[in-house]
């Protein structure tokens, strides 16, 4: 879009325009990094991370600064991970013992690797990871520990899968496949964030006794990821959407994208969207439970950006032919939202369930399903911050008053007492100036006697002809 | 919690010949084919609502104490399960013509079931309530309300009247005869006579595209034979740990969805997908409620739509099934989707129409 085409679409979407200013102007990061003290090493790899994500380099980089560094470097190690795994150009007997023997490489100094393709987009990453290995040693204990574990488990999934993908079938096929690939992938990395969290004080420990709350966070936003992208990973020849979902509803996972099979395509996605949807309520679950606002802001803008991805898919024949995003203005507007508090984004999340829920329609398969879990949303978004309670429903049947009406009622008679008593002392000031003004106008001479007269005769305006005898 | 030690041997149903009562002595005698039911009621039971074959049945009226005393004494059940009573058909829900008759048969009735049990010697009395107990007080929202909310003050007759009796039955719980209340939300299933026939009808009156109110306004639903269970362990519970002795329970699905939705899940299963959509405000609705009330005062003749009727349908009414879940052990074992299913099967059965099968939609 040009910069007439801007102006004309923000003209007509003025509300965008207003968010994406508001953001710009007054948003104001929970910490700043103090960029003078940073050494080389520490440099590159903000330079790395500016390289390599898009969406969560500026969420990191805001993070409290115990959790800086730490994140920063999670991010980086599981992002070369990645790097290897996505190389078609690497084989098998050398990929495999890289994946599985990464995790140990973060402890040999100067450990680089060079053998990515050069069309690999993070390449230059693994090309200078040495400056991720120096960083990640003078990490404290506890948290390399956290991230080699996690590196372990990780690298470990991927030659499990780029194994599987060579040998034999890869493809996902049952809804239970679909979510250990996204646990791989994404609810590996909520555990990381989770245990670092907590090791920083950050979280609560609870978090951690409940593990699903977590993987939850990790595949509510990697199933939203793989729901929009399907046409584009289905161009590169990547399959993520389960068989046991799609074959339901076409024969062919290349029909989906068929115009003529629109309708089944939407229920398909329909059915989709409804099995991410169902980690709605464990991701607001485990926002109650961090407990540092930059934290909060770090795992609450990812997941408004989810909810509004997956209303924007929800339906939307469009993505079957291209890759949709949500516009600017309203990921600023999301933004805004999701770094104030729980309450705020709990509205957010309610507002796009109840968009999903006006566009779901009765021809859906899925219809009472989906139904069904937008109200569980709804009522659990009730449990947390109740719109009324039982306390206010008792003192409404017994009519009695809390503290703070009778407090309020008893200002409302204090103020009515002084506006009585101005009026009060308003009125005796009239009576005594006019007692005044009678009075001097008697000691001059004033015939009352005679303007009584009139009145009486029923002559309120004496005519001004009695002037002209004076 | 222990349902597999307790045992029930002797149950007594009153109005088991009715929506609730008939699926509570099947699942009964589902869970104990060995137990003894006895099914009292004022109409014998029949094949809308069916009762197992091993129940006895004695014909009583609940307002007459001397013919539920002998009934009683002759059943002597430990449990009694009392849920016989007065809903009120939607044009008498929102007047008071027939105030008397119910007051008479949910509270006189109530009085003389409960007196009639104690004197019998049963150990467990449990009595089949409503929300309506709480949720009667039109025009008021009840998001995900629990058992602390109070009934409430200005309801409609059927409320409460039942509210009334509820509290005479809690109060009556002692340690010989422990009793608790069961407040079952709307209730589907087999035999209804309500609610989706109600909404059937729709279809053939052509009002399926009117959305009265924004229509995202949420409520519960219960698949009868789940508040049949709630029975059962409420039963089982005052005959064991009674931990829910005096305590009254919501007892719903715990699927929240919007009355709309329901409405169109019902008309999907008779191939009927409204082709537009109306939104009428409620406001406006609400007024066309006072002109049709009027309309039936001068001629005489009842119409579906009354102030009451659109505030039903707008209203948010819903319940936290919490304390069910944590004292009775309460879940609905047959799931909400199901459950509209089976009583639009049931309702096609009686109607004797046959329901195009889903494929055959996919096609339309």
């Amino acid at each position: 879009m040009g910069l007439v085409g801007n102006i004309l679409y923000y003209s007509i979407h003025p509300a965008e325009l207003r968010a994406i200013i508001q953001w710009k102007v007054w948003h104001n990061p929970v910490h700043e990094r103090n960029e003078k003290d940073e050494t080389e090493t520490q440099k590159a790899c903000f330079k790395f991370l500016d390289l390599t994500s898009r969406s969560f380099s500026a969420v990191i980089k805001e993070l409290h600064p115990e959790l800086l560094l730490p994140m920063s470097v999670f991010y980086l190690v599981l992002r070369g991970l990645d790097t290897i795994e996505d190389d078609t150009s690497i084989s098998l007997e050398t990929k495999e013992p890289l994946l599985r023997n990464f995790k140990d490489f973060l402890e040999q100094d100067g450990w680089t690797f060079d053998g990515n393709r050069p069309e690999e987009k993070d390449r230059e990453l693994l090309v200078q990871f040495h400056n991720v290995i120096t960083e990640f040693k003078n990490l404290k204990p506890a948290y390399q520990e956290i991230i080699k574990d996690i590196t372990d488990k990780m690298g470990n999934g991927m030659a499990d899968y780029v194994r599987k993908a060579e040998l034999e079938d890869a493809s996902v096929k049952t809804v239970d496949e679909y979510d250990l690939y996204c646990y791989y992938v994404a609810g590996l990395v909520g555990e990381g964030c989770t245990r670092l969290f907590v090791e920083a004080e950050f979280g609560n420990p609870a978090l951690l006794k409940r593990p699903r709350l977590h993987k939850s966070m990790g595949l509510f936003l990697q199933k939203t990821n793989i729901i929009r992208d399907v046409r584009e990973d289905n161009d590169d020849g990547r399959r993520f959407w389960p068989k046991a979902i799609w074959s339901k509803h076409v024969d062919d996972f290349d029909d989906l994208f068929k115009p003529e099979n629109r309708e089944a395509a939407l229920n398909c996605n329909s059915e989709m969207v409804l099995n991410a949807l169902e980690h709605v309520e464990d991701c607001l679950f485990y926002l109650a439970g961090l407990r540092e606002q930059s934290v909060f802001n770090f795992c609450a803008i990812p997941q408004g950006m989810a909810i509004a991805t997956l209303e924007l898919c929800f339906r939307n024949p469009a993505m079957f032919e291209r890759n949709i995003k949500i516009t600017k203005g309203d990921a600023c507007q999301l933004m805004t939202e999701s770094t104030q508090n729980l309450r705020v984004l709990c509205d957010v999340f309610r507002r796009y369930i109840r968009k999903i829920h006006k566009k779901n329609t009765p021809k859906d398969p899925n219809f009472l399903k989906i139904s069904i879990v937008c109200g569980k949303v709804e009522k659990f978004i009730e449990t947390i911050f109740p719109s009324q309670n039982a306390e206010e429903a008792n003192r409404r049947v017994e009519g009695t008053k809390t503290e703070a009406e009778l407090e309020r009622a008893r200002q409302d008679a204090e103020t009515r007492k002084d506006v009585f008593f101005m009026l009060a002392l308003m009125g005796v000031i009239a009576v005594i100036v006019s007692i005044i003004m009678i009075a001097t106008a008697w000691a001059l001479g004033a015939r009352f006697d005679l303007a009584w007269q009139e009145l009486r005769g029923g002559n309120p305006s004496p005519k001004s002809v009695e002037h002209a005898e004076l | 919690m222990d349902g597999r030690s307790t045992c029930l041997k002797n149950v007594l149903i009153s109005g088991g010949a009715g929506f609730v009562g008939a699926a509570t002595a099947r699942a009964v005698a589902e869970k104990y084919p060995q137990c003894d039911i006895t099914i009292i009621d004022l109409h014998p039971t029949g094949p809308t609502h069916v009762v197992p074959d091993s129940a006895s049945f004695i014909q009583v009226d609940i307002t007459n104490a001397d013919e539920v005393s002998k009934a009683l004494q002759q059943a002597r059940p430990d449990v009694v399960i009392h849920a016989a009573g007065i809903v009120p058909v939607l044009a008498e829900r929102f007047g008071r013509r027939i105030e008397n008759q119910v007051w008479r048969a949910n509270v006189e009735g109530t009085r003389n079931m409960l007196e009639a049990a104690k004197g019998s010697g049963a150990n467990a009395f449990v009595y089949t309530s409503t929300c309506c107990v709480v949720t009667d007080d039109m025009g008021r929202p009840y998001p995900n309300i629990d058992e602390h909310w109070p009934t409430s003050p200005q309801p409609l007759i059927y409320g409460e009247s039942k509210a009334a009796a509820e509290a005479f039955v809690l109060q009556y719980s002692r340690d010989v005869m422990p009793t608790c209340a069961l407040r079952a939300s709307v209730l589907c299933g087999p035999g209804d006579y309500q609610l989706v026939p109600a909404i059937h009808v729709c279809i053939a009156k052509r009002e399926t595209p009117f959305v009265i109110g924004t229509g995202s306004n949420l409520w519960d639903v219960t698949y009868v034979p789940n508040i049949a269970d709630a029975h059962v362990l409420a039963a089982e519970n005052l005959m064991s740990s009674k931990t829910a002795a005096g305590e009254a329970f919501f007892i719903q699905n715990n699927e929240t969805i919007t009355f709309r939705d329901f409405c169109l899940a019902v008309w999907v299963h008779f191939g009927h997908i409204p082709p537009f959509e109306l939104h009428i405000a409620e406001r406006l609705a609400y007024l066309a409620g006072l002109l049709s009330e009027a309309s039936t005062w001068i001629t005489g003749k009842t119409t579906t739509i009354s102030r009451g009727s659109v505030q039903d349908t707008c209203a948010v009414r819903y319940a936290n099934g919490e304390k069910a879940r944590r004292i009775l052990g309460y879940e609905a074992r047959v799931g909400i989707e199901d459950g509209i299913r089976l009583s639009c099967e049931d309702l096609a059965r009686r109607l004797g129409i046959e329901l195009p099968c889903p494929s055959e939609l996919k096609s339309e």
